[in-house]
């Protein structure tokens, strides 16, 4: 009975200040214990606890196909890069100048203006080494940074999750897609994932009229309300030899399987209350992408307890024609950025975000003859937020074709840097557990 | 040594347990008839399967493509353009094929007269995951389904020299690149790591001194089969897991199914997929030992695995996730009703997490608590109502588009087109005398569907559903399978 008590007043807690008034963000101690027992998690010392109003958080935003980074931080003033880009190199009139050899792809005025408003890192020449130009291998590096030759099962974030966020809610981690990205990947799964919040939920075939009780709706929640209530059939000899095959602390599989019903109920209820309430402040583009980007701001100004955002725009495998997919990508992104920006900044919290991009790689020095370019190897990184260390950072790889691996640019920083970087100096924990080595941290900001 | 169950063991319950592990489930009175057999010659039943005539055709196109290797040097050649438009016009040809032949095998799991032989291969799709992302041939990917319907019950050496042999593998973990030049190293790390004998049994020295083993081994695009390049094979002396000599590739399996630890690791992971969780150290060395005994050959190992009391304690039987294939595919069986058109399964299984011919890496899937998230539970609960309720809907051309962005998976393209889901006819699993009292009607429902009881608590909330109910119609029993399918309950076998 007791079990069944403190579950309800879970459920009324997360309804009652997610959903109702903003007047409480911060958990009660004693209310975070009950919750972490209730996820039979072990009190970790390194869990950080998660409350809607105080913590960083990170934002990851993919350009899935392989970004060219050529010719989207653009060493204009460089012979080599005009004489490997005949048709596609970029001059000093069509580039946006951040300084006297290396500007932004035209298209980019809204990074042009985070950068001037000091909002904007590049970090220069990011790769790894041994390159893999499979976009479904290389995606895996970055997703696991595991080494070229490791196939790691859990993703970076999965085992950020895993190692400082043991019994956070399960919207510690929240993907706007269709599915959790490898990079979500852990032990103890954690996030949530959903392109549309309306179709987050349950759905019921009832449509009741107002006052009427949606029967199926309320039957669903009755039975999925069980959790715990049972527990104590359980908890004999047969948890000490199940423990050792189950990722969590003991009991039965469709414990776990109960958890996460209730979790769903109430991070549906959360996802689709906030997307209705909460507006947007900025003026976003009309695309696909900005349409995530405006949800992930409105979930982060509703309070919801999230330190991971991911994100992602396609299209960037550009083998014939890149000029106009590059150009209209490339404007997407940082119009979209800057509203993103701007909204975050309107709601007061853009102190508290941090975006990061990345592609599996970058593309060959030399242009093909169909007016693209091919699989490559290292590529800027872009980090915006309040607090970055804005600017150029790192050096820009040099093209002379001595200095080049197989017609590919060299990395000068390692990926797995700037994720250190990220979760020492952003997410404050330490990045050897999670990453599998140290890694000298990139100070991002 | 396995205990094998007492006599007085074997009951419904048990019988219910085999067929949903060893198979699919099914309806109860399959599982009756089950019961009826007896152990052994359920067992038999299910495992003998060669006794069972099956006639599924195979695909029309699951022939060699002799023409294709050349077709596709000749698209190299073309300008730019044209050479675009024929190499989507070769992807979108391969991707409708697989998308047949995802649904030619749903369909033999869930209306094959072999189910054992079904879950094998699916056991076998995991363990050497393979995926068709890189492999871009539907035919190469057949080819290794069929293998694993061939061999799946073989000696395991005999299975592995042909799982490594097989194209689809020497595309998919680049045997087909390796010379003795520059021994590709990644089949000779991987069939050790992830195939046989797991971390820390092997050195670094043996994945350098096995890929020159199995240099030679090499794929013949034109004929679209293995063959053997004597030029391609590094002669020198190898030594590879303690054996000196001029080893080739099947020297080195050979070598490798020989290892103690070999035994252990693929009876390892046997059990975990058949009983739903690792073995415990002790239970994995008598497992080994089995194996061994019956000459390292699957068929008889498993009939005495399935025969043991081990794989029917308390902590084994009910307490695995279901798969999304399993769930999908035991779903029809349960309920009598056909599978969905295969393209909406297709589209059911990748949003659940297992999207097949397409694994996630080549670990394979992860499976267990990783099957459920809070988005992948709601799929279920929400594809339940799909799957009994029913829907014709008009789809548009955007919808069986490429979603950007997400991770792997080929999806068909093709133009609008109506689709129709027949949903569970109700008539065909409750008699009228169920129908008619709701108590009967709920237990007849759990009976069928968890082959366990619900809370009073859950008992209740059905009860409330259907009290709220003047009259139950159809689309009312249909509701109240879809909630007892939207349980956590459900969601094990």
């Amino acid at each position: 009975m007791q079990n069944e008590i403190t579950l309800q007043t879970r459920r009324e807690f997360l309804r009652s200040t997610v959903l109702g008034s903003a007047l409480s963000w911060t958990v009660p101690t004693f209310l975070a214990d009950t919750f972490m027992a209730l996820h039979g998690e072990a009190a970790d010392s390194a869990t950080q606890i998660v409350t809607g109003k105080d913590a960083t958080i990170l934002v990851v935003l993919q350009m899935a196909g392989g970004n060219d980074g050529l010719n989207t931080v653009i060493p204009y003033a460089n012979d080599y890069y005009h004489n490997a880009r005949p048709r596609l190199g970029q001059t000093v009139d069509k580039v946006l100048r951040l300084n006297g050899g290396i500007g932004l792809h035209g298209a980019m005025t809204g990074f042009k203006n985070l950068y001037d408003s000091g909002n904007l890192a590049v970090v220069q020449g990011v790769g790894y080494p041994n390159p893999n130009r499979s976009h479904f291998r290389s995606t895996e590096i970055w997703q696991t940074a595991s080494d070229s030759d490791v196939i790691n099962k859990y993703g970076w974030l999965g085992r950020y999750f895993d190692n400082a966020c043991a019994g956070a809610d399960p919207t510690i981690g929240v993907v706007v897609g269709r599915q959790l990205p490898e990079s979500f990947f852990a032990k103890t799964p954690k996030g949530i994932c959903f392109d549309n919040p309306q179709n987050y939920r349950f759905m019921s075939p009832e449509h009741p009229r107002p006052g009427q009780t949606d029967m199926t709706e309320a039957a669903y929640e009755k039975l999925n309300e069980n959790a715990m209530a049972v527990s104590d059939d359980n908890s004999g000899a047969s948890i000490g030899s199940l423990s050792a095959g189950m990722p969590m602390q003991g009991g039965k599989a469709v414990d776990f399987i109960e958890r996460t019903a209730l979790d769903a109920q109430i991070s549906s209820d959360q996802v689709r209350s906030i997307a209705a309430r909460v507006q947007n402040q900025a003026t976003y583009p009309n695309s696909g992408f900005a349409t995530s980007l405006k949800l992930v701001a409105k979930l982060i100004g509703g309070g919801l307890p999230t330190r991971v955002y991911y994100v992602s725009q396609g299209g960037y495998d550009t083998h014939t024609n890149q000029i106009a997919t590059q150009q209209r990508l490339l404007a997407d992104l940082g119009d979209s950025l800057k509203a993103f920006v701007d909204d975050m900044r309107a709601q007061g919290n853009l102190q508290r975000v941090l975006v990061m991009t990345f592609s599996e790689f970058g593309r060959r020095v030399n242009e093909n003859a169909n007016g693209g370019t091919d699989h490559g190897a290292a590529a800027p990184m872009f980090i915006v937020g309040n607090k970055v260390k804005a600017g150029l950072l790192g050096k820009y790889p040099s093209l002379a074709p001595q200095d080049l691996y197989e017609g590919d640019i060299k990395y000068n920083v390692d990926f797995r840097s700037v994720y250190a970087g990220i979760l020492e100096t952003w997410l404050n924990t330490k990045s050897a557990p999670i990453l599998g080595k140290q890694f000298e941290p990139l100070l991002v900001v | 040594m396995l205990k094998p169950l007492s006599k007085d063991g074997w009951n419904y319950e048990t019988a219910a347990h085999l067929l949903n592990r060893a198979g699919f489930g099914g309806p109860p009175e399959e599982i009756a008839k089950l019961t009826d057999l007896g152990h052994d010659a359920a067992l038999a039943s299910l495992l003998d399967y060669e006794k069972i005539p099956d006639s599924t055709p195979n695909p029309v196109w699951a022939v060699p493509d002799l023409g294709r290797a050349e077709r596709l040097r000749a698209i190299q050649a073309m300008p730019p353009e044209d050479r675009r438009n024929a190499q989507q016009a070769e992807q979108r040809a391969q991707n409708q094929r697989i998308i047949e032949l995802r649904a030619w095998w749903l369909n033999r799991m869930a209306r094959g007269p072999r189910p054992f032989q079904e879950k094998m291969v699916l056991f076998w799709h995991g363990h050497f995951a393979t995926s068709v992302e890189k492999v871009r041939d539907a035919y190469y990917i057949w080819r290794q389904n069929e293998l694993f319907r061939r061999l799946g019950t073989d000696y395991w050496l005999r299975l592995l020299i042909e799982a490594g042999k097989d194209p689809a593998m020497l595309i998919w973990l680049d045997q087909a690149q390796s010379r003795k030049e520059h021994p590709n190293e990644n089949y000779a790390r991987e069939v050790m790591e992830l195939f046989a004998l797991g971390e820390g049994h092997y050195t670094e020295k043996d994945v350098t001194e096995g890929a020159r083993a199995l240099t030679g081994w090499s794929l013949d695009r034109d004929a679209q089969q293995f063959i053997y390049r004597p030029g391609l094979h590094d002669n020198g002396i190898k030594t590879f897991l303690g054996l000196t000599g001029n080893l080739g590739g099947d020297d080195a399996m050979a070598q490798i199914v020989k290892q103690p630890q070999a035994a252990v690791f693929i009876t390892g992971r046997l059990w975990n997929f058949f009983a739903g969780l690792p073995p415990s150290a002790e239970l994995n060395q008598v497992l080994a030992d089995a194996f061994i005994e019956n000459a390292r050959c699957f068929k008889p190992f498993l009939r005495v695995m399935f025969a043991s009391e081990e794989f029917y304690t308390p902590s084994v039987i009910r307490n695995q996730v279901k798969s999304p294939v399993q769930w999908l595919v035991g779903t029809t069986r349960m309920l009598q009703c056909d599978l969905p058109p295969g393209f909406i399964c297709a589209a059911m299984l990748r949003s659940l997490g297992q999207d097949l011919f397409a694994p996630p890496n080549v670990k394979g899937w992860d499976g267990g608590i990783t099957w459920i998230t809070t988005n992948t539970l709601l799929e279920r609960y929400n594809d339940a109502a799909t799957l009994v309720q029913g829907m014709t809907q008009q789809l548009t051309a955007s919808d069986f588009a490429r979603k950007p962005g997400g991770p792997g998976g080929v999806v068909q393209e093709k133009a609008a087109e109506r689709i129709h889901i027949g949903g569970l006819d109700v008539d065909k699993i409750l008699t009228p005398e169920e129908r008619a009292d709701k108590g009967q009607l709920v237990a007849s429902l759990q009976h069928r569907l968890l082959q366990s009881t619900f809370s009073n608590q859950q008992d209740q909330a059905l009860r409330d559903f259907l009290d709220s109910r003047p009259k139950l119609n159809d689309t009312d029993i249909r509701n109240v399978v879809r909630l007892v399918m939207s349980t956590p309950e459900y969601q094990v076998t």
